[in-house]
Formats: C-alpha cells, sequence, structure tokens
C-alpha cells in the first residue's frame, strides 16, 4: 500500500474512532452538564426565595400551619412549596424525586432546603420536571454532534491536502529515480524539489547509489571493449604467423596439420573476442539504427546463409512472414546476427529430420515473430539463464559453442526494445518469440 | 606493386612483409607515424596499408597526407579499435577498404585484388577451368555455354575465392572466414565448408568431373591452374 493511502487510511480511523466515542459519551456529558446547570438554577432560586421571604415575613406565605405551594399550572414545569416542617432537621439537598400533582406523578429534580424563622423550622422546596430538563438534551447533543463531523471533515481534509504536498517529492523521487530510470541513463541529475530533509536525502542517496552502479556497469563495458580490443592484435599476429607458416614450402604435412589445429584453436579464442566485443559495442550503443529492411528478405538472407547447416541435419524449415512487413530504425547487422543466432541455435539443437517454424502475426498494437524448433527444450528451471554469457547446459554440445549465442541475441534485442518470450517443452521443443514494439514494424507494400 | 605497411606492431609487420612478397609485391615498412609522413610525401606507392593505432600519429591524419601526396595509391586501415564510427570517418576520408584485425592475410590479398580490379576496370573477368568457364564479373559458372543455375551464391563465393589464391591450398578456417566473416555466431568450428564442396563437386559433376578441384587430405581445398 502506498505511503499516502496509508496516511489517509490513518487519518479517517483515527478520526472516526474520536467521533464515535464521543458520540457515546456525549448524552451523559449533556446531562451532567444539564444537572449542574440546573442545580445552580436551583440554588438561585431558593436564594431569591429566602430573600423574599425574608422582606415581608413567613408569616405572609404560611398562614394557620397552611403551606405555601405554587407551580405552572398547567405544565408542572416547576413548582415552589414552602411548608412548616415539624421535624428538627438540617437537610439540604438535590435530588430526583416523584411528585404527585394534580394527580400526575412527575418526576422532578428537587432542592429541598431546611431554615429556621424564630423557633419554627421550614422546608423550602423547588423543584423542576426531569422532562424539562431533559428537553434541551437533544438539541444539544446534536449541535455538538454537527460541529465535531464538521470539524473533523475539516481537519481530514487539511491533513489530506497537507499529507499529498509533504508527500509529493517520495512520489517524485519513486518516478523518477526508480521506475523511470533506465541503464545506461545518460540524462543528468535532476534534484527533486522538497524542503524535507529526510526525502532530500533518499534523493541524493538513490542518485549516488545508481552512479555507482552506473560507474561499475561503465567500468565492466569498458572493461570488456578494452580488452578485447586489445587481444585483437596478439591474435592478429599469430593468426598471420600461422598462416605465412602454413605456405612455407619446405613445410612437412604432419606440421601443416599440427598448424591448423592451432589455427581452429586460434579461430575460437578469435570468435570469443569477436563476440564479447560485439557486445559491448552494443551495450555502448555504437551502432546507428537507420536501416530500414523487409523483414521476410532479411529471414530469408539469414535462411541462405545457414541453409547448408539445415542440409546436413535434414531439417525442415518453414517461413511463414507477411511479406509487407517493413522493420524501420533498425540496425541489419545486428538483426541479420539476432536472426542467425536464434535459427542458428534452432538447427544445433534439433534433432535430424526435425523441423523448424518461422512465423509472424499481430497481437494487438505488437509485431510477432516466433522461431520454433523440434528440439531438445531447455527445462524450465534453465529457461531463466539462457540469456547469461558463458552459460552452457548441454555437455555433449560443449565442442561447438561456448555460450554466446543467446547472449548476443539479449543485447540486439534490447537495444531495439524487441521483448523475448522463451517457452520450451524438454523433449519436444522450444520457442522464442520476438515481440516487435509497434514503431519498429509498419505493415505496408 | 609498390605497396607502404605502417604498423607499429613490429612482428605483424613482419608477417604482412614476407606474405606480400612471396606474392610479388615490392614492400616498404613504417613502424611509427612520423617516418610514414615522411615516406607517403616522397615516394609514390599503389597500396598503403595504415594501421590506425599509431602511437604518435593518428591514422586518419596519414589517410589525408596520402590522399594528397599519393592520389593513385589505393588506402586499406588496418584496425583494431573496430569502433563502428572509425570505420564510418575511414572511408569517408576516401579509404578504399576497411579490414578489422584480427584479418586473414588470404582475405587482405583477395581485398587488394579487388580494388585492382575496380582500379583498372577489368570489365570481364573470366577464367576457363577444364570445361568450365567461371565468369567472376557475372557471378556465373558455365559449361558449353549453358550457366549452371543450381550453383549458390555461397557456392560461387568458394570457388572465387579459391580461384584467386589459385594452386594454394586454403584451409577450412580461412575458407569460412571468408564466407562467414560478417556473421558474429557461436559456433567457432564448423565444417560446413566440407559440406559446401561436396554440393559442388554434386552440381558440376552432371556435366563433367572438376578435377580441378582438389581436397589436400587433412589440409583443405586448392584450385589447381596449370600455365
Amino acid at each position: 500500500m502506498k505511503l499516502g493511502t496509508k496516511l489517509t487510511l490513518f487519518n479517517t480511523i483515527s478520526k472516526v474512532v474520536i467521533v464515535v466515542l464521543f458520540v457515546l459519551l456525549l448524552p451523559t456529558l449533556i446531562r451532567d452538564i444539564n444537572q449542574s446547570y440546573t442545580d445552580n438554577w436551583l440554588r438561585h432560586q431558593k436564594d431569591k426565595v429566602l430573600k423574599i421571604v425574608s422582606g415581608p415575613g413567613i408569616n405572609n406565605y404560611i398562614q394557620n400551619g397552611e403551606g405555601y405551594g405554587s407551580y405552572n399550572a398547567l405544565l408542572k414545569e416547576e413548582y415552589v412549596s414552602l411548608d412548616v416542617d415539624s421535624l428538627n432537621e438540617n437537610i439540604d439537598t438535590i435530588i430526583n424525586e416523584n411528585r404527585l400533582v394534580e394527580g400526575d406523578t412527575i418526576q422532578y429534580r428537587i432542592l429541598s432546603h431546611n431554615f429556621k424563622v424564630g423557633k419554627q423550622n421550614y422546608i423550602l422546596e423547588i423543584g423542576k420536571s426531569i422532562d424539562t430538563i431533559n428537553e434541551t438534551t437533544t438539541p444539544l447533543q446534536n449541535i455538538a454532534l454537527e460541529i465535531l463531523l464538521g470539524m473533523i471533515l475539516l481537519t481530514i481534509l487539511a491533513d489530506q491536502v497537507y499529507s499529498t504536498y509533504v508527500l509529493r517529492p517520495l512520489g517524485l523521487i519513486i518516478k523518477t529515480k526508480l521506475i523511470g530510470h533506465k541503464f545506461p541513463n545518460h540524462t543528468p541529475y535532476k534534484k527533486v524539489k522538497t524542503s524535507t530533509t529526510d526525502f532530500e536525502y533518499l534523493d541524493i542517496s538513490i542518485h549516488k547509489m545508481i552512479q555507482t552502479i552506473e560507474n561499475t556497469f561503465q567500468k565492466e563495458r569498458e572493461f570488456i571493449s578494452n580488452a578485447s580490443h586489445e587481444l585483437m592484435t596478439p591474435i592478429s599476429i599469430l593468426q598471420s604467423k600461422i598462416e605465412n607458416m602454413f605456405e612455407e614450402e619446405d613445410m612437412p604435412d604432419e606440421t601443416k596439420v599440427r598448424l591448423i589445429e592451432m589455427q581452429k584453436i586460434l579461430n575460437r579464442l578469435k570468435s570469443i573476442t569477436k563476440t564479447l566485443l560485439l557486445i559491448s559495442q552494443i551495450e555502448n550503443e555504437q551502432f546507428l539504427k537507420e536501416d530500414s529492411i523487409s523483414l521476410s528478405e532479411l529471414i530469408h538472407e539469414v535462411y541462405e546463409e545457414i541453409s547448408i547447416r539445415l542440409q546436413e541435419k535434414e531439417i525442415n524449415c518453414e517461413i511463414d512472414i507477411p511479406a509487407e512487413w517493413r522493420l524501420n530504425h533498425v540496425n541489419k547487422f545486428l538483426l541479420f546476427n539476432l536472426f542467425f543466432n536464434l535459427i542458428n541455435n534452432a538447427i544445433k539443437y534439433n534433432k535430424e529430420h526435425g523441423e523448424i517454424k518461422i512465423t509472424g502475426h499481430t497481437d494487438n498494437k505488437f509485431f510477432l515473430v516466433a522461431i520454433a524448433d523440434t528440439g531438445i527444450g531447455i527445462s524450465a528451471e534453465r529457461v531463466p539463464h539462457i540469456f547469461n554469457r558463458f552459460k552452457k547446459f548441454t555437455q555433449s554440445l560443449q565442442q561447438d559453442s561456448f555460450g554466446l549465442g543467446l547472449p548476443i541475441v539479449k543485447s540486439i534485442a534490447d537495444f531495439h526494445h524487441i521483448r523475448i518470450e522463451v517457452t520450451s517443452e524438454p523433449g519436444s521443443g522450444t520457442t522464442f518469440k520476438l515481440i516487435f514494439p509497434a514503431d519498429l514494424i509498419t505493415a505496408q507494400f | 606493386m609498390n605497396v607502404l605497411i605502417v604498423e607499429d606492431e613490429k612482428a605483424l609487420t613482419n608477417e604482412l612483409e614476407i606474405f606480400l612478397s612471396n606474392s610479388n609485391y615490392i614492400c616498404d615498412v613504417c613502424f611509427n607515424g612520423a617516418s610514414a609522413s615522411e615516406k607517403i610525401a616522397t615516394n609514390l606507392y599503389d597500396f598503403i596499408l595504415i594501421d590506425l593505432g599509431l602511437p604518435d600519429y593518428d591514422g586518419l591524419d596519414l589517410l589525408k597526407e596520402a590522399k594528397k601526396y599519393n592520389p593513385e595509391a589505393a588506402c586499406i586501415i588496418l584496425t583494431a579499435r573496430a569502433e563502428v564510427n572509425d570505420r564510418i570517418k575511414g572511408l569517408d576520408l576516401g579509404a578504399d577498404d576497411y579490414l578489422p584485425k584480427p584479418f586473414s592475410l588470404l582475405e587482405l590479398q583477395s581485398r587488394m585484388q579487388a580494388i585492382m580490379r575496380r582500379k583498372f576496370g577489368l570489365k570481364h573477368s573470366v577464367v576457363m577451368l577444364g570445361n568450365f568457364v567461371i565468369d567472376l564479373t557475372n557471378r556465373t559458372i558455365s559449361y558449353n555455354n549453358t550457366p549452371i543455375g543450381t550453383i549458390t551464391k555461397k557456392e560461387f563465393d568458394l570457388v572465387a575465392y579459391m580461384l584467386l589464391h589459385k594452386n594454394r591450398t586454403l584451409t577450412r578456417s580461412q575458407l569460412s572466414e571468408h564466407i562467414w566473416g560478417s556473421v558474429v555466431n557461436d559456433d567457432y568450428d564448423s565444417n560446413y565448408i566440407d559440406a559446401h564442396i561436396k554440393n559442388i563437386r554434386k552440381k558440376l559433376n552432371v556435366y563433367s568431373s572438376p578435377d580441378w578441384l582438389e581436397t589436400v587430405r587433412g589440409l583443405g581445398y586448392r584450385i589447381n591452374i596449370n600455365h
């Protein structure tokens, strides 16, 4: 999961948890607030009543031992009662209690207060119906909830905007430095703009690492290029010496036979060196891609070059490539070598009287060329390694090759952005499928 | 024919000199660019073989000098630095051919002969071999004025190469280097030359036995022409 997505998810979840907690706590919270507010109100009322009573005297309200009572007649929301208390208590409480008012039992929050005037003990009760108190609870809860939701949404939005902004350099680093990176890279280093030091560090570290890798690659390529170049001159001298010795008139035939053996060994050295040089030249992009050729003609040229090998093994080779397919912006020499090596392998690893099918077809935007043989095949675990240099699998064929045929194919294909897919069935054959990018082939006469 | 060999590698220069002298060329050798520059300015040559990798001189500069003071000479570039650009530059500057090291001495000679043929406009080059007529210009082999159509391009190349180096035994390596030299592949020891020769014999035998095409046991093949 992407960091940005994770952050958004965390933000949202944490806020949802807060909302749920708040919603659960809200009724109790509001009730408590309401209650304390009511209690304060009751005390305030009590003080007021006591003040009133102390003015005109208690007897204005209590006559003949008859208590005073007042309440809203209709809704019975509040009431005040003043009475003589026969018990000599000292009550000062606020509790919830039921009262019977005109036949209705109503729950009230009641403040009870004892006070003395002269020797007489009185009791004052002020009540407020619980229903009235609770009336405000629901709207209060709703308002609180709405404000909360609004704020949460606002913070989620703010978090989202900020994290997107702050994470943008990271996305840029991933996109340009990691996903979009190709070897070898010739574009200069471009710093990713960020004020976050961690990202700055990441960017520069990735850049340094890539540079190290590039340098190593470059050194390896230079080494192969220099080594193979340097080897060419001594090989050339040896080859000339052998050729001249072979021509000498007094040279006995046995010596000539040994000279031929030397020549063969020298050829082997020459082939390896030339091949390595070719691969390094391709990797150093020393070849131009300016040729435009008919694919079918190219394959027939390869066929002509290689037909003697087909004849030797009596292999039947079928070529079915649409005549109108043209390769553009390619290097003919390299593609010739690509097909030569693939078809040569198809012959080399084929059985006598075997078959090779070279077919072309289109698939969506791509042009596919398949070279299928009826040879010994490659086991599944070896397929990923067949393009490695100097990798040889078939011991019996060791005499004829040195394991650079497919690496040549691979570097030529990479150079032209041609993808290679290999499917193989040990014992029954191998198919190499070349997938040409759409801009490489046009289907025109 | 006068040949100037400019090559700093003495061992190679030596072999080139032996080989070309045996083929009746008169050789002059230089191991560095400075002395080559002097010789180019004073003597006239038919061929100048220039190694591009000289320690003291840019081989391409030498080529320019050669074109100036020795306009008649054919220049062949010999180099181990087979950079693709070098080749284009060399040919642009007027080199007649370009031979990357390592090369076969026979290949060098055949290139030199090809240049001579081009230069002197040998329009029609025809060789009689027994009752066969080999037309090197039109690339055909015919018998009693009937062209033998079954001979392939590769087969003709082989016959022509052997004909060029007539009365000389050519090894399989030399022959395969000539006809498959431009292919870079995995094989280093292919004996497909035998198969080609077998095919050539079979195709010619239909008309007459090609006695002039000799298999030299254990060594290779040769075309014999008796003068």
